[in-house]
């Protein structure tokens, strides 16, 4: 291997890359939604903006006019809502049954005063979910119920300074209270009833324990930049390598290198360095733009390699097979929809451990757990049949390259 | 194997499936030679050259470059040649000079000898301008640059002067011949038969994967040209007098004697005629 012939190759490759600035303006287009998807972050919360809640990513609170409820509402949106509760006047408050037509994602809680003569004051709440998803607002009406209680009390209070008022309800962060409070005068009640012949309260206590199973949700703004890490690197390995040197056999520019002094090891060196290294270095910058910190990551060097091995494998399989540049080109795509078919058909059938033989399966989720600070043993799992799967593509395309080479 | 022999071909055979391409040749090209090679389309020149140059695996025989197989010892070999395919293979997005530049690091030449090289096929002006906006011709000229960057021993060139002017096939000629004075041993396929005659030192023409006639081209000449004289007579008759026979010369002198002949004219040698006759192509 003699380096003026390797720094010779690699130095081609780069200049061919500048030549053609389609691929570069690709890179900077990356590198522009990395930034963008960095600097526009609202609030300090990595989710926040971009996350649904409940599968509803904004809540319209709509109300007829700026009551005391109204304004306490809007002074206690919880932070993890804030980006998603939105404040508006109804247009038409009377309107109750109209047709209300919502983008897909948003749902609404609209709020009525009631002040008919001779009856009692009412707010009437109207509670618009997305279709077959009546749950959807769940997190939103439990703050609203739990505000609204809230208010009302407040009010209350002010209006009967002397006066005893209810015990505030144990509010809790798994909004366990409704139903507590639900059921503590359903007791209340029973007890008012109970005979003194009979001993022992009729209604027992009632305790609710609510734990997480340990899985985390979805950060959505991890999985862009992971989309986009994941993209860098089939982008270098899977589309440009093998566009590119079938381009070189295509137009015999590759006989022309293999008739000079390099050997044929320090051809495929070459382009064995160029592309890893290309898209490695873009799917960092990429991660290092949407979180500085994951560079000292070793989970997410590690996973890097192992997808980036892989799709170097994948893409130098396609390479020796394909003659042209346009067969290359349709492999790349070719082998992108096969993968995405299989993954969809696998996930959406409950399909078990096929979907373990692809790259595609392992890689995301392990870039994801690295690029939000999620990695647990699963992930290191994970990360273990990534590596075992980019070794296997390598040794699938040394053998494709050995018995068809590059002409 | 003559002492001289730069490249011997020894029973070379190359098959593609049951057709075989080549199919039994021998052939010797001494060191310092211009060696021309003629073949009607599929002859197997351009088989023969595949070989050469390491792209193809004979099916029998060999070949030894300066004495070294061409199979077994073609990392040893490939520095020391140059080559021109038929087809043109520039990097289209880098410019003339860039190309040269890039091969001129892989063969370890310093990078003005690009600068010189370009001057010498008179590409210095388009020299800084990317291929692409080339002409067939400069990216003819561009390759045969590429082909004598490393001043290599051997050259092969399958159709240098295809789509080049006459100027430009002047100039191609001319570096042949520099490059022959300084030792170097080219083997080159073409069609054009007045290029063989004026510039090769012997010509193979092929046929059907066989060497059919080898020989400088004076030899052949010599070999094949019609010692025959067209007279046309007084009364206007055309006849052909055969100088071969001694009746053929007997009636040409009686008719010149007689002062009957009005036109006389030898013919010529036909390179075109004699290619057809020896490749089995002429018309009848």
């Amino acid at each position: 291997m003699r380096w003026y012939i390797l720094k010779a190759l690699l130095t081609k490759e780069f200049s061919r890359h500048i030549a053609n600035r389609g691929g570069i303006a690709l890179a900077f287009l990356l590198l522009a939604m990395a930034v963008l998807l960095s600097v526009f972050t609202p609030g300090e919360t990595t989710a926040a903006g971009t996350s649904m809640v409940g599968g509803v990513h904004h809540c319209f609170i709509e109300f007829d006019r700026p009551t005391p409820l109204v304004r306490h509402l809007q002074a206690n949106v919880p932070p993890e809502l804030k980006a998603q509760v939105r404040f508006r006047e109804l247009r038409k408050p009377d309107d109750v049954d109209g047709v209300i037509a919502a983008e897909t994602g948003t749902g609404s809680i609209q709020i009525r005063h009631v002040n008919e003569p001779g009856k009692r004051p009412a707010v009437q709440v109207s509670v618009w979910h997305p279709d077959s998803e009546p749950g959807a607002l769940a997190p939103y009406e439990q703050w609203v119920w739990k505000e609204s209680r809230r208010a009302f009390a407040i009010e209350a209070a002010k209006k009967m300074t002397d006066a005893k008022m209810p015990d505030t309800p144990a509010f809790d962060a798994e909004n366990n209270w409704l139903v507590l409070e639900s059921h503590k005068r359903f007791q209340e009640q029973v007890e008012a009833g109970r005979k003194a012949d009979v001993g022992a309260p009729l209604v027992p206590d009632l305790t609710i324990d609510r734990r997480g199973l340990g899985g985390k949700v979805l950060d959505f703004r991890a999985a862009i930049a992971t989309g986009m890490v994941v993209f860098a690197l089939y982008f270098a390995c899977v589309y440009l390598l093998p566009t590119l040197n079938c381009e070189e056999r295509e137009r015999g520019v590759l006989l022309a290198q293999a008739l000079t002094p390099a050997s044929p090891t320090e051809l495929l060196a070459a382009k064995f360095v160029f592309y890893p290294v290309f898209g490695i270095g873009l799917a960092a910058t990429l991660a290092a733009v949407y979180k500085p910190d994951v560079l000292s990551s070793l989970f997410f060097w590690l996973a890097l390699f192992a997808v980036g091995g892989g799709f170097l494998g994948i893409g130098m399989t396609i390479a020796a097979w394909a003659k042209t540049q346009r067969a290359a080109f349709f492999g790349g795509m070719c082998y992108l929809l096969s993968v995405s078919m299989l993954l969809l058909i696998c996930s959406l059938n409950g399909i078990p451990f096929l979907s373990y033989l692809a790259v595609e399966f392992h890689g995301p989720r392990i870039l994801h757990a690295a690029l939000s600070g999620t990695v647990q043993t699963a992930h290191w799992r994970h990360l273990a049949a990534a590596l075992g799967l980019a070794v296997a593509w390598l040794f699938a395309a040394g053998w494709v390259f050995r018995r068809r080479g590059w002409q | 194997m003559p002492p001289d022999a730069m490249i011997r071909i020894a029973g070379l055979r190359v098959l593609y499936g049951a057709f075989a391409a080549v199919d039994g040749l021998d052939l010797d090209i001494r060191r310092g030679e211009l060696f021309g090679l003629l073949g009607p389309n599929g002859a197997g020149k351009s088989t023969t050259i595949r070989v050469l140059i390491g792209q193809r695996k004979p099916s029998a025989g060999g070949v030894t470059i300066g004495g070294r197989d061409v199979v077994r010892d073609w990392a040893n070999i490939k520095p020391t040649f140059g080559y021109v395919p038929d087809r043109e293979n520039h990097f289209e997005e880098f410019t003339g000079r860039r190309n040269l530049e890039f091969f001129g690091q892989l063969y370890n030449v310093p990078r003005l000898r690009a600068a010189e090289v370009l001057k010498m096929v008179e590409l210095d002006e388009a020299a800084d301008l990317p291929v692409r906006g080339y002409s067939l011709g400069m990216r003819k000229k561009l390759l045969l640059a590429r082909a004598i960057l490393h001043e290599p021993q051997i050259l092969y060139l399958d159709e240098p002067t295809a789509n080049l002017d006459i100027h430009s096939a002047e100039v191609v000629h001319r570096i042949l011949r520099e490059r022959v004075k300084a030792g170097a041993t080219i083997i080159l396929t073409t069609h054009d038969m007045d290029e063989v005659e004026k510039i090769c030192d012997r010509v193979g023409i092929m046929a059907r994967g066989k060497l059919v006639a080898l020989d400088s081209p004076l030899a052949l000449k010599q070999q094949h040209t019609e010692r025959k004289v067209d007279v046309i007579r007084d009364d206007g008759e055309r006849f052909v007098y055969d100088m071969d026979t001694p009746a053929g010369r007997n009636d040409l002198a009686a008719l010149v004697a007689a002062g009957r002949a009005l036109r006389i004219r030898t013919r010529e040698f036909d390179f075109h005629a004699t290619f057809l006759k020896l490749t089995g192509l002429a018309f009848d």
